[in-house]
């Protein structure tokens, strides 16, 4: 799954899909705008049919935020 | 959900779009709220098209401030045309929520107050700006505090909404400059609960949907379509199993699936969205591999058959491959193939014709015909700012271009053809009736045109106000009618004694009859009246000009440099074929 979730960082932050870590975010992501934040969760939502609420929403500031949200959703991320 | 790709995909091949194109359009976008992404997909679906989109995107909710400020950045970016895209949150404040918190006088005020802010607002746009504007009617929302009372309570909230957006049409409905889009009706096609998305809304004040914002940037096309007047004009249709269920040679005239009752009522309605096209402008012409005894026997005879004999402009029915069938009805109808469109159940023939046009729109039928109806509803294509009384007679042009065709294999000779003719050419001098049409055809008009410069209504308005242009048009009539305004001349005085051809063009329906001479002797007569010494002309060739390229050697003009130069000696004489009426 991590496979389709780096595939959609990468083309939503455009950042190669082997800088991805799990620490990386809004600082240090020079495309990870608030608006490309919004595009990342709504893209996220679409390709793996999950909804977050707002509170999820608001607490992303990295990469490991994403994917400790999509775990609570059941989505199985191996590393 | 319409078919569309997702907003990242938008914004990553935006990044990418590094051809420029011969078509330019620059947009500027307005709005109450986000609308992030929405120039990137204006500039990939533009480039689509092979246009050249450029995008000033105004910061957020300050759309009033850009327009009363003229040193803003909105002005100097000089756009050809702008979207405000308002929304009713926005325009009603707390009204919104607490609607009736005031009486309804206090609301109907209310109402007036936005609607008159808007217009000053506008009007002010208008006079400071070449652009033409693009407003959004506000969408009315399903819910009301007031529940199923809404429709007993007097001037309600959704009265409100809907008075607003009334107003606002009858306000511009006259207007060159101001158009009003149906946002409201793009929510009804697409759903309030999916255009609005209430957690985008808190997080982002977004208040259309980043997986709908595509599907409005489609939408909005229409009028990039329409400024550029790259509308198609023609859709040819395939017969069996298109025009009718089954197949007319093997089922026979009494065997079609077309009549009321299903499976046969899909394609009366689809003859009759056709119809309905038809009716405003747009031609139609078939290409069918069909016995023609038995296909024509079936468009004359059917009893439900929608569309007969008078309302196709060219008809192919013959055993002749789909590709040759096309080369013929493009010379016969005489317009470009970028502006066809190709209607075919058969994924083969759409194929074929595709690989050699493929400027041509092909239709991906679905295989299941109820669905054509939406596949021609959803198309963006035929959008047009403004519809001429030529538009809605072009049918009966075409009818009577047929009856010419005709007259022309009978003639023995060109000169025998065209005295028979009985051609009457009238110039007449552009004026605000004759604007419109005008505008049309200098958008519209690509293979009879010398130097293919496109002006809007307003910069032609423009020059007819300015001594130093002389714009004219031509209406040609002939013993089968009036063919209303086909052509156009524009000369710019350079000085006391040389003028210039800025722009010659006439309508493809009107080539090859030798009119031209009668112009050009025109345009001399005239220039030697005001002791004009030099005519001068540009021929700028396009990829579809050919048929003017030796239009000025003919006319004697000789090459100078880059330029053209006709020396006037004396006046020359009308074609004797011509009735030349000046007005």
């Amino acid at each position: 799954m991590s496979n389709k979730l780096y595939e959609i960082i990468s083309r939503v932050m455009k950042i190669d899909i082997s800088t991805i870590s799990d620490e990386l975010g809004p600082k240090t992501i020079e495309n990870w705008t608030s608006f490309n934040g919004y595009v990342l969760l709504n893209e996220l939502e679409t390709g793996f049919n999950v909804k977050f609420t707002i509170d999820e929403a608001m607490d992303v500031e990295n990469i490991a935020d994403v994917k400790r949200h999509l775990v609570n959703k059941g989505i199985i991320i191996d590393e | 959900m319409p078919k569309e790709n997702s907003l990242s995909d938008y914004i990553n091949k935006s990044n990418k779009i590094t051809k420029v194109f011969d078509r330019k359009i620059r947009i500027s976008l307005l709005s109450s709220f986000t609308i992030n992404g929405l120039s990137e997909i204006l500039k990939v679906k533009s480039a689509e098209r092979n246009i050249s989109c450029t995008v000033y995107e105004a910061p957020y909710n300050q759309y009033s401030q850009e327009i009363l400020n003229k040193k803003s950045d909105l002005y100097k970016f000089l756009p050809d045309m702008t979207f405000l895209i308002i929304d009713a949150r926005n325009i009603f404040g707390e009204i919104f929520r607490f609607p009736y918190s005031i009486s309804h006088l206090e609301r109907a005020k209310i109402v007036e107050n936005k609607i008159n802010e808007l217009k000053n607002l506008l009007d002010n746009y208008i006079e400071n700006s070449n652009s033409k504007i693009i407003v959004t009617k506000l969408n009315v929302p399903s819910f009301s505090p007031n529940g199923i009372f809404e429709s007993k309570t007097e001037y309600s909230f959704h009265n409100m909404i809907e008075d607003f957006n009334e107003q606002l049409t009858k306000n511009y409905l006259n207007s060159e400059n101001i158009f009003v889009y149906d946002f409201d009706k793009f929510i009804a096609k697409n759903g309030e609960d999916n255009v609005f998305n209430y957690s985008q809304f808190f997080f982002g004040d977004l208040k259309i949907s980043m997986d709908f914002l595509p599907v409005l940037g489609q939408d909005l096309m229409k009028y990039v379509i329409g400024y550029l007047g790259i509308t198609k004009k023609c859709i040819v249709l395939d017969l069996d199993n298109t025009l009718w269920g089954g197949i007319v040679g093997e089922d026979g005239f009494n065997g079609i699936k077309l009549g009321p009752e299903p499976p046969g009522n899909v394609f009366m309605e689809f003859q009759r969205v056709l119809l309905s096209l038809h009716q405003r402008g747009i031609i139609l012409a078939i290409n069918s591999k069909n016995n023609f005894e038995d296909a024509i026997k079936v468009i004359k005879e059917h009893p439900y058959m929608i569309l007969r004999e008078e309302h196709f402009a060219a008809m192919y029915i013959n055993w002749n491959d789909k590709v040759s069938n096309m080369k013929e009805i493009i010379k016969e109808i005489n317009i470009g193939s970028d502006s066809l469109v190709f209607i075919d159940d058969d994924p083969v023939n759409r194929e074929f014709v595709k690989s050699v046009f493929p400027e041509i729109l092909v239709i991906n039928l679905s295989n299941d015909p109820s669905s054509y109806i939406l596949e021609i509803e959803n198309l963006i294509d035929f959008s047009v700012l403004k519809i001429t009384d030529e538009d809605r007679n072009r049918g009966k042009m075409y009818l009577k271009q047929k009856k010419i065709i005709e007259l022309e294999k009978t003639s023995t000779d060109l000169q025998t053809f065209l005295d028979q003719l009985d051609l009457k050419i009238s110039i007449k001098e552009v004026n605000e009736f004759t604007l419109p049409r005008v505008s049309q055809l200098i958008l519209k008009t690509n293979q009879f045109n010398l130097t293919t410069k496109r002006y809007q209504e307003t910069d032609i308005g423009k020059m007819i106000k300015d001594s130093n242009f002389i714009v004219t048009c031509i209406q040609v009539e002939d013993k089968f009618g009036d063919n209303g305004i086909t052509g156009v001349f524009i000369i710019k005085k350079e000085n006391e004694k040389e003028w210039r051809i800025d722009t010659f063009l006439m309508s493809c329906r009107i080539m090859g009859r030798d009119i031209e001479k009668g112009i050009m002797a025109h345009i001399i007569n005239k220039a030697k009246e005001n002791n004009i010494q030099k005519i001068n002309a540009d021929f700028i060739p396009t990829q579809k000009n050919k048929p003017i390229e030796n239009f000025l050697s003919d006319h004697e003009f000789k090459k100078e440099g880059q330029s053209w130069t006709y020396k006037i000696k004396s006046k020359i004489k009308f074609p004797k074929y011509l009735r030349m009426e000046i007005e």
